[in-house]
């Protein structure tokens, strides 16, 4: 008979091609044992570089592309992998992809409100919703979902994404519950001010004077504590939302 | 599949893999507290009964179940 081999183990980052995901992904691949799942929408180069540095730190990956967005496609594409990937199991969830449609209220046009509550909050449910019957039968798990700390305290200009990233922290607290037993982990990082191309238009001297740590934070740190949620360390943290802003919300 | 064979397989795994004690097996037995299951257990139900029988259930499907026979019946009715 033929023997059966030990399923290879996939830690999945949506929006890994750039940003806090690519380092998301690096960070996985230098600490842990994962192959990486690089989940990128439209930039596959950025995508290919991202795999580049997984594998220049000695780990190693594939890119998948689909939209989070698009949960027919989010599903078809996954199916498709798992086909091909027969034994093998994503046992960590980082569902990072996010995007930001900034602007006053009271100018805020219905698409701008739709299309980042349909990536941040609908992409979180299309993903993790489709994995997480597999990380139930699998009998352990780690879901991490990035959220921000406006979120949690609002950010006056993103009342949408505030909206979207608080949304995912009640989903986070409420999933946690339910699947725990099944010692899968679902748990949030909140990062404040990070360098970044989502942040690259900002005023990082004016906004910086009110940071405590009086600087913005890198990708790296922030990849750290995602790191740390999807070991085997962090097994009885669970339902909780790690803020990482240099002390400007604590 | 004759209905004798569905019973059959679907009892043995119920002892087999649930741990099921096999004089607890009777079609009048209600599903959830012979099985002891909780909610989450309902997957592994879902897979024992698509490796078994090749058939995917959903949610919806066990709202109309409560004794074993209503489970012998939804997977009879699934197959036909």
């Amino acid at each position: 008979m033929e023997e059966k081999k030990a399923p290879t183990k996939y830690a999945l980052v949506t929006g890994g091609s750039r940003g806090i995901g690519r380092a998301v992904c690096i960070q996985l691949a230098k600490d842990l044992t994962y192959r990486i799942l690089i989940n990128y929408n439209s930039n596959e180069a950025a995508a290919k570089e991202t795999l580049k540095g997984v594998e220049a730190v000695g780990g190693s990956g594939e890119i998948i592309q689909f939209d989070v967005v698009d949960g027919v496609a989010v599903a078809a594409k996954l199916d498709a992998w798992q086909e091909n990937h027969k034994d093998d199991v994503i046992e960590v969830v980082v569902n990072n992809a996010g995007i930001t449609k900034d602007g006053l209220f009271m100018w805020m046009q219905k698409e701008d409100w739709s299309n980042v509550i349909n990536t941040s909050l609908n992409g979180f449910f299309n993903v993790t919703n489709h994995l997480i019957q597999k990380l139930l039968v699998n009998r352990y798990g780690r879901v991490i979902n990035m959220v921000s700390v406006s979120g949690l305290k609002g950010t006056p200009g993103q009342t949408n994404y505030s909206a979207a990233k608080g949304a995912v922290i009640a989903a986070t607290k409420a999933l946690a519950q339910e699947v725990a037993k099944r010692k899968i982990t679902v748990n949030a990082v909140a990062p404040g001010f990070i360098r970044s191309d989502m942040t690259a238009g900002l005023d990082e001297k004016g906004l910086k004077k009110m940071i405590p740590a009086n600087r913005f934070g890198e990708a790296e740190e922030v990849a750290h504590i995602v790191s740390f949620l999807a070991s085997e360390k962090s097994s009885y943290i669970t339902g909780e939302v790690i803020n990482i802003n240099g002390g400007i919300y604590s | 599949m004759t209905k004798e064979v569905i019973v059959e397989k679907i009892n043995y795994f119920l002892v087999d893999e649930f741990e099921v004690e096999e004089e607890e097996i009777a079609p009048t037995a209600n599903l959830k507290e012979t099985l002891e299951l909780d909610s989450l257990d309902f997957v592994d139900l879902v897979v024992a009964i698509e490796a078994n029988f090749g058939v995917k259930l959903v949610g919806e499907d066990f709202v109309k179940v409560t004794t074993l026979q209503d489970f012998y019946d939804l997977i009879e009715e699934k197959l036909s």
